[in-house]
């Protein structure tokens, strides 16, 4: 009694409420990152741990580590130039006109965000299959073009499906984030604009873009670490194995290769801390940047 | 008139963009849909090509297959990725609500920290965590169990966001209200406020469900053992590099993913509703 | 309110159907054993085991093993196992280790058992090279499945339309030639290589004395043989003789479907090829040749011994003494190694079954190829198998070679085969 007393009054309570977030920050977020930390300076194999102080660091400056960066961020930019634009004009088209026709156009373009990524990445390896019978390979021969080993093509060619399979999967999201953002623009400021005769990209340009900024930040930010963390979509497309010259590896695609194919736990622990940085450094600019920190701070 | 006719000029350009579009993206559905009946052999050979297109001559022997396959462990799989959705899915939306409720309505100290943590940790990809909690679970056993494969994910930074925005709107007259008809915090919690939220529950539920549904990466590492698999990890399974068995692969696709279209198109307007009511207007 | 009716009615159908299943499972009859998990990345290896698992059971009423087998895919099972080995859990009780991921769980504390106490009463009886491959400090951990000598298979109707005797193929010079006029005449491809795998390339150098690492464990990728090699390679795809496998590798389901349907008129590799080409070439019944690969030199040896699987017992077998003694009955014993050729169409290890008579008899080997003695054809050339050396670095070279050098020498040609092996040997050093 005298215990839930104690938990009822208001200067406890609101830690009893996030009591919750506080744990599983410390077991499942601190806990893991401290002990990576530890380990990014040790040889680790099973019953057998040494120091080797920044050896792990050392030996990730190779070219491979580098192309796994380099695949990364390419991919994360790429991601932002295609799954902004596209997701933002398309969201205007939706938001007006017939209701019902633009809730059908926006359910079909946001069922692919329910597929799994085996169930995708599979089909998206079948209709690109390298038998000149391909669906893909067909339409090129329409085409006049040459039929193609997608999947073993130069890095750029790896990009491309890549991106596709980006395109095909996150477009319905990015759609239903900037609708959310467009319906909070009042309509009178539309209307104010009719009357003064601005044309349609006049308003996209004056009113829509300045009124959903906030929205696109949020879009962004999710975009870019979503990109930075890629990695089922290439473990996929080349079911697990390396890809050709190592055209689909990314940063996370290197941590589980070291980690769980070679075992090399030291040096993993050494990725997930370079990750992590990158990770910080981008988050605490970029949210600074934008002021997304006093926003929250102001707003309500 | 001719602002009319413009316009409509414009629609009609934009109807076509759109059903292109939208076709487009019904293809590699409509191919699963197709090729789920096809002879895996064929598949495997040519990948799916213009005659798996045609809806003629489909063999349904296939759905046989999920039956006899492994003595019926695609069921299995079934099974756990049912139960882990439903497990995963409601702690997390209880967990997340209750954490940000303490957040959104109490001023106390640390409430900038915990706010600013929870943005900044919607941003960390927990795919660059899986080793450090890879070696958690080997340190607390709970290698290869369902434990394992819920509990880093039933408090998630983006819940609790989005939960928040959402509670901000709710007028504080309501919550004092409740005080003053001698309602205890949480009472006013469970009793008032969740009664209100069945929007951003239902936002969050399919957004939940679909992250489990789909989880890969995680639950590939945590679990071990065929018969605890999930669909997901399972189908994966079936794509042996010497004896791909795509016709099985393709209908246990197809039935897994059809639920959660299902599911979806049932809910979807609640949905739609919920993520554009609360969440992200920023 | 009617749609939530429906949606309930369509979800306790989902879960009923879920549960009716499962429930079947349960109620199968429990047996009587011990129960022994086998992981392998191989359909045609679990189907071995199970037949040696009933044997066994025969044979051992008092030990009886319930054998319950799985099939993983190639890297999810290597991976697999390397993170159960680490967590202490998860593990099965046996399992198959590929030859290029075996050094990878020779690191730290050895999580595998050592096997030498049952292979020792007949090590005398076992080409001792295959076995040292799955050793380390003298302990053995993995019982091998083959000797992998690498041979070539030639597609007789294709060369008989180009004119081309395969006999008189003597070495890769005349092979290139030869591939030449089949090019010409068919307008097929004379030959299949790999680019994005290690099995063109590999049983080339082994061949001649050379390899990815040394004795020693070091890494000599890039050795002039090696450069030589590659270069030859790259030659034979740019005259036309030869062309990439399509998917990458001759294990991708594509290369499949392009042999059956008559692609290519030859291709080299480890005789334990020949049962994906009776398993998943139908078509090709009665028109594949075996011969030795042709040589280098004129004293050239014909083979190398290539690739292979070992299978090992994890220390986390319920009964590691079961699992080590069912272990070597199914691959050690002479019934075992018999029925390795019998059944999965490999050269058994133990070479005191070579001359056994069943190991000429008819089976579904002899009458897919067209050889009349396949055996008697391996016994030909068993003085010029050479072995290959696996240490440390070999996974991460076999890594380099199958994702990066071949592709850059041989598919996109953006470096020389001298750059490409030089950059891919000092990734792996």
């Amino acid at each position: 009694m005298k215990l839930k007393q104690t938990i009822g009054t208001s200067k406890i309570t609101p830690y009893v409420f996030i009591f919750p977030f506080i744990a599983s920050f410390l077991i499942f977020y601190l806990y893991p990152i401290i002990s990576t930390f530890i380990m990014g300076f040790q040889l680790v194999y099973p019953g057998q741990v040494e120091f080797i102080g920044l050896e792990n660091y050392r030996k990730l400056n190779n070219p491979e580590f580098k192309v796994a960066l380099l695949n990364s961020f390419r991919y994360t930019i790429y991601t932002l130039l295609l799954l902004i634009p596209l997701p933002l004009v398309l969201s205007v088209w939706l938001n007006s006109g017939n209701r019902t026709i633009n809730s059908i156009y926006r359910s079909i373009l946001y069922v692919p965000t329910l597929i799994s990524v085996v169930v995708a990445g599979t089909i998206m390896r079948l209709l690109f299959a390298s038998s000149n019978r391909g669906i893909i390979n067909t339409l090129a021969i329409a085409l006049g073009a040459e039929p193609r080993q997608w999947l073993l093509g130069g890095p750029s060619q790896a990009m491309i499906l890549l991106l596709i399979l980006a395109l095909w999967r996150w477009v319905g999201v990015n759609i239903i984030y900037f609708l959310s953002g467009l319906q909070a623009i009042p309509d009178e400021l539309y209307e104010a604009a009719n009357i003064d005769g601005a044309s349609g990209f006049q308003k996209f340009w004056r009113i829509t873009i300045p009124l959903v900024k906030n929205t696109t930040i949020f879009v962004t930010t999710i975009s870019i670490f979503g990109g930075l963390a890629m990695f089922e979509e290439s473990y996929i497309l080349w079911s697990g194995t390396a890809s050709p010259n190592n055209a689909g590896l990314t940063i996370v695609g290197y941590l589980y290769k070291k980690g769980f194919q070679e075992g090399e736990m030291g040096m993993t622990s050494a990725i997930g801390i370079v990750l992590l940085f990158i990770v910080f450094t981008l988050n605490t600019t970029f949210l600074k940047t934008f002021g997304f920190f006093e926003s929250e701070g102001r707003q309500r | 008139m001719t602002i009319v006719k413009h316009r409509s000029v414009n629609t009609i350009i934009k109807h076509i963009v759109l059903v292109f579009l939208c076709l487009v993206y019904l293809l590699p559905l409509y191919s699963l849909l197709l090729a789920a009946f096809r002879p895996g052999r064929d598949l495997l050979r040519y990948g799916i090509t213009l005659q798996t297109l045609i809806p003629t001559g489909m063999n349904f022997a296939n759905i046989k297959g999920l039956y006899t396959i492994r003595e019926g462990i695609y069921f299995t799989w079934f099974k756990n990725s049912l139960v882990l959705l439903v497990v995963q899915a409601s702690l997390a939306l209880f967990f997340s609500s209750f954490v940000a409720y303490g957040i959104s309505v109490y001023h106390f100290k640390g409430k900038k920290t915990v706010t600013t943590l929870v943005i900044f940790l919607m941003l960390v990809p927990i795919q660059i965590l899986i080793l450090p909690l890879y070696k958690l679970m080997i340190t607390i056993s709970l290698m290869d169990t369902f434990w394992g494969v819920f509990l880093p994910m039933i408090v998630s930074p983006f819940a609790i966001f989005f939960f928040k925005q959402y509670i901000d709107g709710i007028p504080r007259d309501l919550i004092d209200a409740g005080r003053v008809d001698g309602l205890n915090e949480y009472a006013i919690f469970f009793r008032i406020v969740v009664p209100i939220m069945p929007p951003a529950f239902s936002a969050m539920a399919i957004f939940m469900s679909m992250q489990s549904w789909n989880n890969f990466l995680w639950p590939l590492i945590v679990l071990r053992s065929g018969n605890k698999f999930t669909l997901p990890i399972g189908l994966n399974t079936l794509l042996t590099p010497y004896n791909s068995a795509y016709d099985l692969l393709l209908i246990g696709a197809l039935a897994a993913t059809l639920p959660i279209i299902i599911v979806f198109i049932f809910f979807q307007r609640y949905f739609i509703a919920g993520l554009t009511s609360g969440g992200v207007k920023g | 309110m009617k749609r939530f009716l429906l949606l309930m009615v369509l979800i306790t159908c989902m879960i009923g159907m879920v549960f009716a299943a499962g429930s079947k499972e349960q109620t199968a009859a429990p047996k009587e054993g011990t129960e022994l998990t086998f992981w392998t990345f191989q359909d045609l290896h679990m189907d071995f085991y199970k037949t040696m698992a009933k044997l066994w059971n025969e044979q051992n009423p008092d030990r009886k093993i319930i054998f319950k087998p799985e099939v993983l895919p190639f890297q999810d099972m290597h991976t697999k196992l390397l993170v159960s080995l680490q967590a202490g859990t998860g593990a099965p009780d046996m399992v198959d280790i590929e030859i290029g991921k075996f050094p990878n769980f020779m690191k730290g504390d050895i999580q595998l058992a050592s096997l030498n106490d049952v292979i020792d009463p007949v090590r005398d009886k076992f080409i001792t090279a295959r076995l040292d491959i799955y050793s380390k400090d003298g302990q053995n951990y993995g019982l091998p499945f083959h000797v992998g000598a690498s041979v070539i298979f030639y597609n007789v109707e294709i060369l008989k339309a180009a004119g081309v005797d395969p006999y008189a193929i003597k070495t890769w010079d005349d092979f290139l030639q030869m591939g030449k006029i089949v090019k010409a005449k068919t307008g097929k491809p004379m030959a299949t290589v790999e680019v994005n795998g290690q099995w063109s390339f590999w049983p080339m150098i082994a061949q001649q004395g050379s390899d990815f690492v040394d004795a020693d464990g070091n890494v000599i990728l890039d050795n002039a043989t090696n450069v030589k090699t590659l270069q030859y390679l790259k030659d034979l795809l740019n005259s036309g003789a030869a062309i990439a496998a399509p998917g990458g590798n001759h294990h991708a389901e594509e290369y499949y479907g392009f042999m059956n349907d008559g692609g290519a008129a030859a291709m080299w590799m480890p005789m334990w090829y020949m049962n994906r080409f009776t398993d998943y070439m139908p078509d090709l019944s009665k028109k594949i040749l075996i011969l030795p690969m042709p040589r280098w030199t004129a004293d050239g040896k014909r083979s190398a011994g290539m690739g292979g699987t070992g299978t090992a017992v994890t220390k986390q077998a319920k009964d590691i003494q079961l699992a080590k003694d069912f272990l070597m009955f199914a691959k050690g014993s002479e019934e075992g190694n018999l029925r390795i050729w019998e059944d999965l169409g490999f050269d058994p290890p133990r070479w005191d079954v070579w001359d056994n008579p069943r190991m000429n008899a008819p089976n579904k080997f002899t009458n897919y190829y067209v050889n009349d003695d396949i055996f008697g054809m391996l016994l030909g050339i068993k003085d010029e198998i050479n072995s290959v050396n696996v240490k440390d670095r070999l996974p991460a070279v076999i890594d380099r070679v199958s994702s990066s050098v071949m592709i850059q020498a041989l598919q996109q040609q953006n470096k020389s085969p001298a750059e490409a092996l030089k950059e891919g040997a000092d990734l792996s050093r």
